[in-house]
């Protein structure tokens, strides 16, 4: 779509217009040109091939124990980041440990982003009376912190990784939902969605064509920061001991066992390595955020 | 103090009382389908166990058991313990959240202490190696999961300077008494707050860009005024609204960070409590302390929400 | 208005400012030299971007990044105001020269009360003693017709409206009793009617006080309410200057006379067209050579395209930079008949051929033009 500004008869000096582009090329070079989220996005993809990678193998399998002696240094030959206080290789772990946390992560976001949405999308659209009941909810629930409500809910449902996603998810959707409804409320009121109104159209063909395209922009930068905050809050449950059920172990079981040690004196190894991993991770997860967020911004020109 | 502010007030303090209500019964419910008991421990089985649980009224209804919890809440009194003996949970309670406030307080002033400055400073020297030196530190600060930095404090603070000076500088990782002295204190206050400090001096610096540009501070030059005059009372107080936004939030960290940190460190205070409630079964307490979280955030937002009067002259109720 | 023989009060000569962006060197303000002297009121007049503004600003150090002053003296009672140090200057500001902005509810700081905000002009210096300062604040705010001032004084920028807001803002201004006020588009964004009181009080002021008055705008008739002389700016150079009678009555540069023709005029027939001028400001990063007017000119000559003209005498205290003035045009090329105002409608020059204008184009970055219309 471009506009250009036709330049009067004998108009010497410079042009005064820039060309438009769609929205979404734009965002896109915008994205390309940050390097902090291309950084990320490199980072991220090479997290996936080892997770993948260590489906099929690991340098070690990861709950074997005694495959080298207790709380082993790094650089020990063969095995490159030290054993844990089982014998267990620490390499291996991590790579494994990548599995869980990651599964945590994608899939509660992946959970927030569809119930927030279809949930957000109706209410938005419909309002009424189940937008008030809605407010209430979401009063009620920021009275306390997400994560106490998560803990009580995830002890209720049992050990399991399952169980740690179900509890996540059904204490994050909320905020998903409360975005689209505020998407969904401005959208609404534009010409077009009141022309496909007057059309005759139905009301899932007008959320599903309509406003969900363009509501799309703030969903993707918002799912892209849950996953983070997910792999975080399942690593703060791991890390107070009500994790993923032993001997599977995420990054932040992996912290916590490693945690014992280093209050004693020890070397910190165990701690440090799926500490970084985590952190790594994290920052990766909220650079691109960032990234997307700057690029689907409509106020910046460039 | 307007007719219309207290109106307010008490309108708010009305939501607070039906979140308090809608809160401590779900959980009061949810908490007493967990499996497994007290009593456990005590290992009591048949008929011992059935009277155990009716001294404590454990084999009533679960609405009963409501009822008889709400009207001992309105008179302050929560209950007892179900896992120690005799202990009564309001005084419990209330000793545990003294010492979380305490590590609360703390961490709010190193919130908003390291947070606000930062902000400001990395906003005046906008795109100098200052600004991006304390952006990044402030990115890491509230990515980087607080335990992280609270083991990373204690291997350098505890343990290498504990073997380099032999035990003479080292940090005491374990909390003799009830209270913290300033010396146990530092370092969970700080890796609470380095969190969401974080946050704040991302809001901070964006917003003083924004305020920076407006004409009024073109106007504060223009009458002479000295730079710093213009620093702080034209420009940062205009960026106060923002920040004050996320306060809510923000305390809800300080909240979560202390739960989380009060484990790490093992401190006696409410964080701990609702962990070691939720292992042992001890329901009374765990409502307890979810009741009080509950209370304090929604007074804590309350006060935010009337510090924004305070601040900006055009807000008001 | 009789000037007192002691020299000007403000000289500001060859001043150069540019704006460093990415795109590359904005010249906002290019070699603008004028004088101001004690008790007058200067008017300088443009269309938005010609860089009066600027000016303005770079008078008192006050252009904001990524903007600098790269040339010039600024000679306020002797000394240099570009050249001295911040200290020096910001205790010139607001204590020797005011400046007032054209938007006063976002000139004031709203969580700040008016009185605090009018008081803090004077205690930022030490002009007025500290015991003064508020009765000083207090008299000030009656003296520029606020009503109930004493009650007025502790209330906040949003609870006025907008002329009552920018008499605040003289008040401020004047506080400390500067030699000169700089008004930069006083009354812009105010009603008609608020403007007329607002010049009205400025007039008084400049009577009363004596203050010397800078004033941009860009309406002629502001000008023509309130200034004795006036510089008219174009593209960042000035254009012409001289008394306000010489301006209006007879203009030499082209764009002051397109100017004040393109006022609507209440005697003027039901039928006429409103008169602009066709075509739209010069890129301030490759203007075109030559006069950087030529683009919308009706009196092109071939020498315009070329050769940037120089401000030259025109008349007793009048100058113009042009090559053909008005004078010529009045009788060489019917100007005074004139309808079609085209681009080289009444000269009849065209601008070098396409090739040489695609050259021309090349260099200054801007793009190749397509074969010119009948040029009248």
């Amino acid at each position: 779509m471009a506009a250009t500004i036709t330049p009067l008869l004998e108009y010497s000096g410079g042009t005064l217009a820039r060309e438009q582009v769609g929205l979404w090329r734009d965002g896109l070079r915008r994205l390309r040109r940050n390097r902090l989220a291309l950084a990320a996005m490199v980072y991220l993809i090479l997290l996936a091939i080892v997770c993948i990678v260590s489906l099929f193998w690991t340098p070690y399998k990861p709950n074997v124990v005694n495959t080298c002696p207790t709380y082993s240094l790094p650089g020990t030959p063969g095995h490159p980041l030290g054993c844990d206080e089982l014998g267990r290789d620490t390499l291996s772990r991590l790579m494994v440990g990548s599995q869980i946390s990651l599964a945590i992560g994608l899939i509660t976001a992946a959970i927030v982003m569809v119930v927030g949405v279809g949930v957000g999308l109706l209410i938005g659209y419909l309002r009424g009376v189940v937008d008030a009941i809605f407010a209430l909810v979401i009063n009620v629930f920021y009275g306390v912190p997400p994560i106490m409500v998560a803990l009580v809910l995830y002890v209720l449902l049992g050990p399991g990784v399952i169980n740690i996603i179900i509890a996540i998810a059904a204490t994050t959707w909320m905020d998903m939902a409360r975005l689209v409804r505020g998407q969904t409320l401005s959208i609404r009121e534009r010409e077009y969605v009141e022309a496909a109104r007057a059309g005759g159209a139905r009301t899932r063909t007008i959320l599903l064509t309509h406003i969900f395209p363009n509501a799309l922009g703030p969903i993707i930068v918002q799912t892209t920061y849950v996953v983070p905050a997910a792999i975080l809050t399942a690593a703060f449950f791991s890390f107070l001991g009500f994790g993923v059920p032993a001997p599977q172990a995420d990054w932040g079981g992996m912290a916590q066992e490693g945690f014992s040690p280093l209050l004693s004196g020890f070397d910190p190894y165990m701690l440090l390595f799926p500490a970084i991993a985590l952190s790594v991770t994290l920052l990766a997860f909220n650079f691109l955020g960032d990234g997307l967020r700057d690029a689907f911004d409509p106020r910046q020109r460039r | 103090m307007t007719r219309g502010t207290l109106i307010y007030i008490v309108q708010r303090l009305g939501i607070i009382v039906l979140t308090l209500l809608v809160v401590s019964f779900l959980v009061f419910v949810v908490v007493h389908s967990l499996p497994g008991n007290a009593f456990i421990s005590q290992r009591v089985h048949g008929k011992s166990l059935q009277l155990l649980l009716h001294e404590y009224g454990l084999d009533q209804p679960i609405l009963i058991q409501y009822w008889n919890f709400l009207k001992g809440a309105i008179h302050g009194d929560l209950g007892v313990s179900l896992y120690i003996r005799g202990e009564e949970v309001t005084p419990l309670v209330l000793r545990e959240l003294s010492v979380s406030c305490e590590l609360g307080g703390a961490a709010l002033i190193v919130t908003i202490g390291l947070g606000m400055t930062f902000g400001v400073l990395a906003a005046m020297r906008q795109n100098s190696w200052v600004d991006y030196l304390l952006t990044s530190f402030a990115v890491i600060g509230y990515t980087v999961p607080s335990f992280v930095i609270a083991a990373l404090g204690i291997m350098v603070f505890a343990n290498f300077l504990g073997s380099v000076t032999n035990g003479t500088f080292a940090y005491a990782a374990v909390w003799t008494g009830t209270y913290g002295t300033i010396g146990e204190l530092w370092l969970p206050a700080l890796s609470i707050g380095l969190y969401t400090s974080g946050q704040i001096t991302r809001i901070t610096r964006a917003s003083m860009l924004e305020v920076i540009n407006q004409d009024y501070i073109r106007t504060a030059r223009a009458k002479g005024l000295k730079e710093r005059v213009v620093t702080i009372r034209h420009a940062l107080r205009n960026a106060l609204v923002p920040v004050i936004s996320i306060l809510g939030t923000t305390v809800v960290g300080i909240l979560v960070g202390v739960l989380v940190i009060e484990n790490v460190f093992g401190i006696p205070g409410l964080g701990k409590e609702f962990v070691d409630s939720i292992l042992q079964h001890d329901y009374n307490v765990t409502v307890g302390v979810f009741t009080i979280f509950a209370l304090l955030i929604g007074l804590s937002n309350l006060g935010v929400d009337l510090l924004y009067t305070l601040v900006d002259p055009r807000i008001r109720y | 208005m009789a000037f007192a023989m002691s020299g000007p009060v403000l000289e500001v000569k060859n001043l150069s400012t540019s704006f460093f962006t990415d795109d590359g060197e904005v010249k906002a303000v290019r070699d603008v030299s004028f004088d101001l002297a004690p008790g007058e009121t200067l008017g300088i007049v443009g269309e938005s971007g010609c860089g009066k503004s600027v000016t303005a600003l770079s008078i008192l150090g006050l252009v904001p990044r990524p903007g600098r002053v790269v040339e010039g003296e600024i000679l306020f009672r002797g000394i240099d105001l570009l050249t001295i140090g911040r200290d020096e200057l910001r205790q010139i500001r607001g204590r020797d020269i005011a400046m007032i902005f054209q938007d006063p509810l976002s000139s004031l700081n709203p969580v700040h009360r008016i009185g605090f905000q009018v008081e803090e002009a004077m205690r930022a210096h030490d002009k007025v003693p500290r015991a003064e300062v508020r009765p000083r604040g207090l008299d000030l705010l009656q003296r520029v017709h606020v009503p109930d001032a004493s009650r007025r004084v502790r209330n906040y920028p949003h609870q006025f409206s907008g002329g009552m807001r920018q008499r605040v803002m003289i008040a401020m201004g004047l506080s400390n009793r500067p030699e000169i006020l700089i008004a930069d588009e006083p009354t812009t964004a105010l009603d008609v009617t608020v403007q007329a009181q607002i010049l009205q009080l400025l007039r008084d002021l400049n009577r009363d006080l004596g203050t010397s008055i800078i004033l941009i705008t860009h309406n002629l008739g502001v000008v023509a309410g309130l200034c004795t002389r006036v510089v008219v700016m174009y593209a960042g150079e000035i254009v012409e200057q001289g008394s306000t009678e010489q301006i209006f009555d007879s203009p030499q540069h082209p764009y002051t006379w397109a100017l004040l023709r393109s006022l609507p005029r209440i005697d003027a027939d039901r039928h006429e067209r409103l008169r602009s001028i066709e075509g739209l400001p010069p890129d301030l990063i490759a203007p075109p050579p030559g006069c950087k007017f030529n683009p919308r000119c009706p009196f092109r000559l071939e020498r315009c395209f070329s050769e940037a003209p120089e401000l030259v005498r025109v008349g007793d205290g009048q100058a113009a930079a042009c090559w053909v003035t008005m004078r010529r045009a009045y009788a060489e090329m019917g100007a005074a008949t004139l309808t079609d105002t085209r681009p080289g409608s009444a000269s009849g020059v065209r601008p070098p051929s396409s090739a040489a204008a695609g050259a021309e184009a090349a260099e200054g970055g801007s793009r190749p033009e397509p074969e010119a219309g009948d040029g009248g």
